[in-house]
Formats: C-alpha cells, structure tokens, sequence
C-alpha cells in the first residue's frame, strides 16, 4: 500500500505548490499548510502498519526506499506532524508563502527520515532535512554566518553517515536494515562505522562538546521553525541511536557507555547552568535543550530497557513542551519586540491566556508531576539506576533542580514582576494561536496524566 | 604497401564519421543562412548530428567491433565514454545559443565537432598510434576554440593551453615511445607480457604515460593551468573542455589499467595516481573556495571531481569502473546544466561567469535559480541528485578495495566544497539585492538544455544508470 509515501510526499508536493500562490498571501498559504500538515497527522494514524518498498540499488549492496514506520519512529512523525500544523497556523514572518513552504518541505524531508527503513534512504533524507533550514537560516534569521554554522556542523555529520552507510552496506550486503531483527554487525570495521555514526548522531542532538552551532541556530531562526527544529530535527540523532545504533551495533554502544554518558552528563549540567545566566529567553531554551537531551542520551547508553522505554516518553514530551515554548516565546517577542528577559516583564497581569500556556510549558519541562516531561525523566532515572548507574541519576537530579530555577526565572522575567512602562497594552492570545498551541499543552497533559500508549512499545 | 579498409572498420567508425561529417554539414548550411549567419541553423544541424552519431553508438553497445587491425575498439565500456562525449558535445555547442558572435558561430561548432571526433577515437583506441591521434585531434580544435573570441583572456588561455598541452603530449610520446621500445608493439594488450614486469623500459614508459595522462587530467600537480584556462576560454569551450577531455582521457587511462599492465604491476605503478588523486580532491576543493568567477570555480571543482572519479577506479574492480562511469555521466550532466544556466543569464560579455552576477537570480528568474541550485547541490554531493548516489557508489568502491583513504579524503574534500558551492547558493537567495541587475530574457535552448540536466542529475539518483556488462568488452 503507497500510504506511506504519501505520507511523505504530501508536504513535499504541497509546499512546492504553494509557490504558484501570489507571493503576497498569507491567509491561504497559512490554511493550505496547516491543513497539509494536518492531514499528515491523520494518514500516518490510518498508515501505522503499512509497509511499503521499491527497489534501488543491486549493486554494491542491496537498498531500497523502503518506507514503514518503527513503533519510535512512528511516535516522532506524528509529533512531527502536530508541531508542524501548529508552527504553520500562527507563522506571522516576512514573505509567509515562502516560509509556509520551507515549512512544509522541512516537515516532508523529516517525516522521509523518520519513515525510512533502509539506511541508505535515511542518511539521504538526513542530508536533505538539513537544506530547509539552512536556507530558513539565510533568509530569516539574523545573521548569515549562523546559517553556515549550522550547515557546516551538520553536513559533516551527514557525511560521516555517509561513509559509514556506505561501509555498512558493503560489510553488510544490505541497507534495507531499520527495523528488522537481523544480526548486529560484527568485525575489524565495526568501531570505525560505529564511531561514523555515533558523530553524526550527537552532533545533530546536539551533545556536548559538539553543539556550539545550536544555540544561534535555535535564536536566530524565526518562532514557528525553531519550534519544528528544536522539537523534531533535534530528535534524528537520538531516533538514529535507538534504531540503528542500538539494533546493529549494540555491543559498541555497550563498550562506549561510559563515554556516551560522561558526554550526556556533561551536556546535562552545562546546558542547564548556561540556560541559568542567558538573558536572550530563545537562549534559555536552546541550552534547556541541550540539557535535556543529554538526559536521553544518558538513557539510551544505559542500554536498560526501562530507560530506553523512558527515553522515548522524553523525546515526545521534550519535543511537546519546546515547541511550546519556542511558540509562546514567539508570541511574546512580536508583542514586545524583544525577547530580553532584563527589558520584558508584567507581561502576565494583562495577559493571563499567554501566562497560562508559558506556565504550562515551563512547568512541564521543569518536571512537574502530571505532565508528560515529569513520566520520562522518572522512568529514565530508575531505569538508568537499574542498570547500575548511579553517578548519571545523581547528576541527573542536579540538573532537574537548576531546571526548576531557570524554568521559573523565564517565568518570572517575562509574566511577573513589573510591567514595561514604555509599551501600550498588549491582546491577550488571540483564539488562532490558543487553538495552535493548545493541542500541544493538551498533548502534554494527557500523556503526563496516562503516559501508557508510549510506554506499551 | 596498401592498407585495406574493410567493412568491419567501417562498421566500428560510424559514429565518429557522422560527428566529423555534420562538421562539414553546419559549414555548409551557414553558406545558405545569410551574411551576418544564423546561430540557430548551426546549432540546430550540430545537434541533429550528434542524435544520429548517438543512436548508431548505441546500436553498439553490447557488440564487439573493432577496427584497424586492433586499434580501435567500441561497443563496451568505450561507447559509454563515446556517448558521454557526445552529450557534452551537444550541451556546449547549445550555449553558442547566448553567446559568441553570429557569424562565428558555425565555424566553432565545426571545430568542436571534430575535437569531439577526437575524444571519440580517444575512448576507443586500443593501441598507441590510436590514442596519440584522438589526442592531437581533440587538443588542436581546443586551441583554436579556446582563442576564438575577441579577448586578451581568450588568446592568453589559447597559448598557455597550447604550451602546456605540448608539453605533456611531450611527455605522452616519450613514453609511447619507450613502451614500444619495449614491447616492439604498439598494441595496448601486448603489454600484458608477464616480462615486461622487470623492464625498466616499460617502468619508465608507462610512467611517462602516466605523467600525461595525469596532466590532461589536470590533477595535482599539473592542475595549475586548468582555472586559467577555464577562465579565457568562451563558456561553451570550457564548457565542452570539462567534460569530453576528461572523458576521453579517463577511457584511455581506464583501458590502461584494466587491459594493459602486465601481471603484477598495478599496484606499484598506479599507487602514485590514487595518492594524486586523493590530493587533487583537497587541492582542488581548497581551490575552489576563494574563487570569484564560475568557470575558474568549475575548473578547481574539476580537479577534484576527476580525483573521486579515480577512487572509484582504484581497486581495479569492475564495479569500480562502472561507478566511475555512472559518476563521470552525472558530472557531465551537472557540469553541463551549471554551464547551460551561465549562459543563459549570459550575453556576449558572458556575465554569468561571473559569481556576483547570481545575486538575487532566484526572485528574477526562479526556475533557472532552482536548476542552479540542483547542479551545486549535485557537485557537492547532496541529495536528492545523482552526485549523491555518485559518492556512496564511489566510498562503496573505495571500502571494499582497501582504499579507505582514498575515502576518507573524499569526504574531507566534500567538507571543504561545501562552503564554495552554498555560496553561489546564498548569492540566489540573498534578498539584500545590492543594484538590481536586468536579466536577459528567456533563452529557449539553454532553457531547456538546464531543464534536461535537471531533469537527468535528479532522475539518476533513484534509478542508478550503471551499465551492467562494460568490463568483458575493454579488452
């Protein structure tokens, strides 16, 4: 059955349409990418099961675009999908059509990736989800040696997943591998396409030392991208940990836990002091960012597969309550127009609707008990301690402490303290963006309060 | 004493006769197409000629002929090459659609027609004689394409061309003249005698050979002419330059190592070429990077593009050469789209050789802005377009012969071009445009001949064209 790729094929075809739009409209582009998206979201629930496979290659090992979604994969697309359409509908940028369809080609490139069962498709669609952003970066964001950053970094992760790919396949005989029990592979070449990948993966995460093109990327690019970037394209090298690394070359993650876990540690504690000392509110996101997913990396290394299971409750949960933020956050620097925290405050006594959805996220990715963020940090920690790991849960729980102080800061600074004189009153969230944002908060409540439907895989 | 020229040499010549016959042809219809000469009439009977010379080299592919008591051998692997030939040959001639001067026209396309003539014997020559005379056919045609336009540039670039390409045909016919010392032959497969291994004759020989070829090449060391060159030539010269020398040449250095080395030797006599190129792909990549204007650009980028071609070729596997193959049809495609785009936006004072002049291509003229994009995507090895699928193929290539090296500094070198291409990239892009620069209008030919590269450098990718049986016939 082709649902699957046109599952894929959906957004890639509309956001090239959308360029026949006139270049003025903002209305009709906004509508026809949400509802593209949307409609995404709803055939990857109808293709859940479905497989579906062409040949490729013969010669020199045997690929496929063979495309099916894996129980983790499938979790990611559709959180894919949801902060797509949310991102989309509330997109108030310069040149919105284009924006619109960089969107949507962003979401058909990712949502390739993440349906890829062959490795080869994959490090081709890994490649490919790095070119809207880039030119996202060039042309919306602030400054143009951000956008090379973040290309540079990215792209030479993607070649060394080219070159381990390609070693890979010739070792292997095949690429057509994602999600199919097989033999992990063994040999002389198994280090060196192991530590291919591994490169690839954690500077795409991004973990420490390796994420310095991170945070101008995440406060350089305009709120609805960054929410799509931060919550979803940071997600491809954790989702290619747990379903390539860990299936295929388990016995390397199991030799390299303990540099794998010092590397997510560190990550963990300097993200989350960095985000502590930002004044830029995108900034204490980014490196909020950084923090938490050195938490599931730590979880993935453990190789328990309690903590793995944890690991994917907080990619989704992570994935939730960032996209959130960077869109609140968004909301707040178009009415401000700055997104200081030293210059921003008072913005909550008029405007409890905004409040209400900046708190919900914070508190979510603080932690707080009932929302999703609070299931995966648990589940990882006592599954990380299960595994015999003490040092990372103690490190962890520093982390999660400093998560609440600068969670609560951002709170602070923006919605409390005294409102900024200079500016007249601001709307409150108008019904587009709650009707936006509120499936993302909604999300994060249901799956905090019955986290069973990721727990189950 | 007579040489007797039978049928069968006839029946091996017939591509390479039409492509020298529709030279003639084009001299002839632009008698009839007026004083100041019509662009179009030559370069629509250049290209039909190139479609009939291309659907007889088809024909014969999967046959074995051969000619000239040996000395010229098609319908394998060389047909590809030959076919690849003629596609550059069409896509340059095309670009004379936009540039150069009306009534020179019809004699530059003759001219390229009979360098591709040359390139074409090239890649089916089988003893030496054969190769020296593909050789000197394509190089005189270049020097005179090369001077072919009113510029001090163009006549610098002719002569430098000249004296450099001298000298390492120079070099080529001193070795020819040692291997035939030393064999007694001047056929290619009587140097595969398991004696000659202890030669010094043949050491030496060959390695002066392989000097030349690696200056046609234009691979490190003997690069430095190669942007110069680019730069002088007119855009269809160097568009036609990149492509049908490299092809020909590689088809010669290609029959060399797969039929011709006598037992034993391969390996120490070719670990120079890969080490070669291997630097050419940091050299040239490193090249590219401060370079203002398209053709000198292209011209690095070649450097190292011929450097990931003979990657594929190190392991002397004969999947090897059909990687290379499939990759040398991708860069003729990109590299001919990138060029077909130039001259589209190009007059007669080519300014799209010039890299500023890309600035904000992408709101004037979208359509060829995209295609532009796919062709630097292409180069630089990112998907969804064949130089993706070219390099996996070729780091495939390299991991399974041992070159793993050879692999390593193909993705180093991929890291570097990055940055050269995406530049030209972000120029399109920019929406800071610096003074809004007029467009030429719609050109329909180089139109189409980037919308056809396009089309090929993007369909490539998911449907890998390698021809399945072309090591058999090297022979």
């Amino acid at each position: 059955m082709a649902l699957v790729p046109l599952t894929i094929a959906l957004p890639l075809v509309i956001g090239a349409l959308l360029y026949l739009l006139p270049r003025e409209d903002k209305v009709l582009s906004r509508a026809i990418g949400a509802i593209a998206a949307a409609a995404t979201f709803a055939m990857l629930i109808a293709g859940r099961d479905a497989q579906w496979s062409v040949r490729w290659l013969a010669r020199p090992f045997t690929a496929a675009f063979h495309f099916g979604a894996t129980p983790v994969g499938f979790w990611i697309a559709l959180l894919l999908a949801l902060c797509t359409a949310c991102a989309i509908a509330t997109t108030r940028v310069a040149r919105t059509r284009d924006f619109v369809a960089l969107l949507l080609l962003l979401e058909g490139t990712m949502l390739g990736l993440f349906l890829a069962r062959d490795l080869l498709v994959f490090a081709l669609f890994w490649d490919l989800m790095l070119l809207p952003v880039f030119f996202g970066l060039l042309s919306w964001g602030e400054h143009p040696a951000t956008a090379w950053r973040y290309f540079i970094y990215n792209f030479a992760g993607g070649l060394t997943l080219l070159l381990a790919t390609a070693a890979f396949g010739v070792i292997y005989g095949s690429t057509d591998v994602i999600g199919r029990a097989g033999a992990p592979l063994v040999g002389s070449w198994a280090p060196w396409i192991f530590a291919g990948f591994a490169f690839a993966f954690l500077v795409k995460t991004p973990i420490w030392p390796l994420h310095t093109w991170m945070p101008p990327t995440y406060s350089g690019l305009p709120p609805p991208m960054v929410a799509v970037v931060s919550a979803v394209q940071s997600k491809a090298g954790l989702y290619g940990l747990l379903a390539i690394a860990l299936p295929l070359l388990p016995n390397y993650v199991h030799q390299y836990a303990v540099p794998l876990m010092v590397l997510g540690a560190i990550s963990l504690i300097y993200g989350a002091v960095v985000a502590l000392v930002q004044n830029d509110a995108k900034r204490v996101v980014a490196y909020s960012s950084l923090s938490h997913l050195g938490l599931i990396v730590i979880a993935i290394a453990s190789l328990n597969p309690l903590a793995i299971k944890g690991a994917l409750v907080y990619i989704i949960a992570h994935g939730l309550f960032s996209a959130a933020l960077f869109m609140v956050l968004g909301y707040v620097e178009e009415r401000e127009e700055t997104r200081s925290l030293l210059r921003l405050g008072g913005l909550g006594w008029k405007n409890p609707r905004l409040a209400g959805a900046l708190c919900i996220a914070a508190l979510a990715a603080l932690g707080l008990p009932g929302l999703a963020g609070f299931v995966g940090e648990l589940v990882i920690l006592i599954g990380v301690y299960q595994a015999g790991y003490t040092w990372p849960v103690v490190v962890a729980l520093i982390a999660i402490i400093i998560a609440s102080a600068y969670m609560i800061r951002l709170y602070q600074d923006v919605m409390n303290g005294p409102e900024v004189e200079d500016l007249p009153v601001r709307t409150d969230l108008t019904w587009v963006e709650g009707l936006a944002v509120s499936p993302l908060l909604f999300a994060l409540v249901a799956l905090g309060v019955d986290p069973a439907p990721l727990l189950r895989l | 004493m007579t040489l007797p020229f039978v049928h069968a040499d006839w029946a091996a010549i017939v591509p390479v006769a039409i492509v020298a016959a529709t030279g003639l042809v084009v001299l002839i219809a632009d008698f009839f197409a007026g004083r100041e000469g019509n662009r179009y009439v030559s370069i629509v009977f250049g290209l039909l000629g190139i479609m009939i010379a291309g659907y007889f080299a088809a024909r014969q592919f999967g046959h074995n002929y051969d000619a000239f008591f040996g000395g010229f051998m098609v319908g394998g692997f060389a047909t590809v090459f030959q076919e690849i030939i003629l596609i550059a040959a069409a896509g340059s001639i095309i670009l004379y659609a936009t540039v150069g001067a009306p009534q020179r026209v019809a004699g530059m396309s003759a001219i390229m027609l009979w360098s591709a003539c040359g390139a074409m014997l090239m890649a089916g020559a089988a003893n030496l004689m054969m190769i020296f005379l593909g050789l000197e056919l394509l190089s005189l045609g270049l020097y005179a394409l090369c001077a072919a336009v009113d510029r001090k540039t163009a006549r610098e670039s002719a002569l430098k061309y000249l004296i450099l390409s001298s000298t390492a045909t120079g070099f080529l016919i001193f070795g020819f003249a040692l291997l035939f010392g030393a064999t007694g032959s001047i056929r290619l497969a009587d140097l595969v005698t398991p004696t000659l291994a202890v030669s010094p004759y043949f050491w030496i020989g060959a390695g002066m050979f392989l000097i030349g070829i690696v200056f046609k090449l234009s691979l490190v060391p003997f690069h430095t002419w190669t942007p110069d060159v680019f730069e002088g030539a007119p855009l269809p010269v160097t568009a036609f330059m990149s492509v049908a020398t490299k092809a020909g040449t590689l088809a010669v250095f290609a029959r060399f190592i797969y039929a011709a080395l006598p037992p034993g030797t391969a390996e120490g006599l070719l670990l120079p070429v890969w080490i070669v190129a291997g630097i050419s792909m940091i050299v040239g990549n490193v090249g590219m990077l401060a370079q203002e204007n398209l053709k000198r650009l292209l011209g690095y980028s070649g450097v190292a593009q011929v450097g990931y071609i003979l990657a594929a070729l190190a392991g002397g596997t004969p999947l090897g050469l059909r990687y290379a193959l499939y990759y040398l049809v991708a860069y003729a495609f990109m590299n001919l789209g990138a060029f077909a785009v130039a001259a589209a936006i190009s007059g007669d004072g080519e300014e799209g050789a010039q890299i500023a002049s890309y600035r904000g291509l992408a709101r004037r003229r979208p359509w060829l802005a995209a295609a532009m994009t796919v062709f630097l995507l292409a180069l630089a090895g990112l998907p969804p377009t064949a130089g993706f699928l070219g390099k996996i193929l070729i780091l495939s290539s390299s991991v399974s012969s041992g070159f793993l090296w050879l692999g390593a500094l193909l993705i180093i070198g991929t890291a570097i071009s990055l940055y050269a291409y995406a530049k030209v990239i972000r120029l399109m892009y920019a929406h800071d445009e610096g003074e809004a620069r007029e467009f030429r209008p719609f050109v329909p030919l180089a139109w189409t001949s980037a919308a056809i590269c396009a089309f090929f450098v993007i369909a490539m990718t998911f449907y890998p064209l390698t021809p399945s049986n072309v090591l058999p016939l090297v022979r």
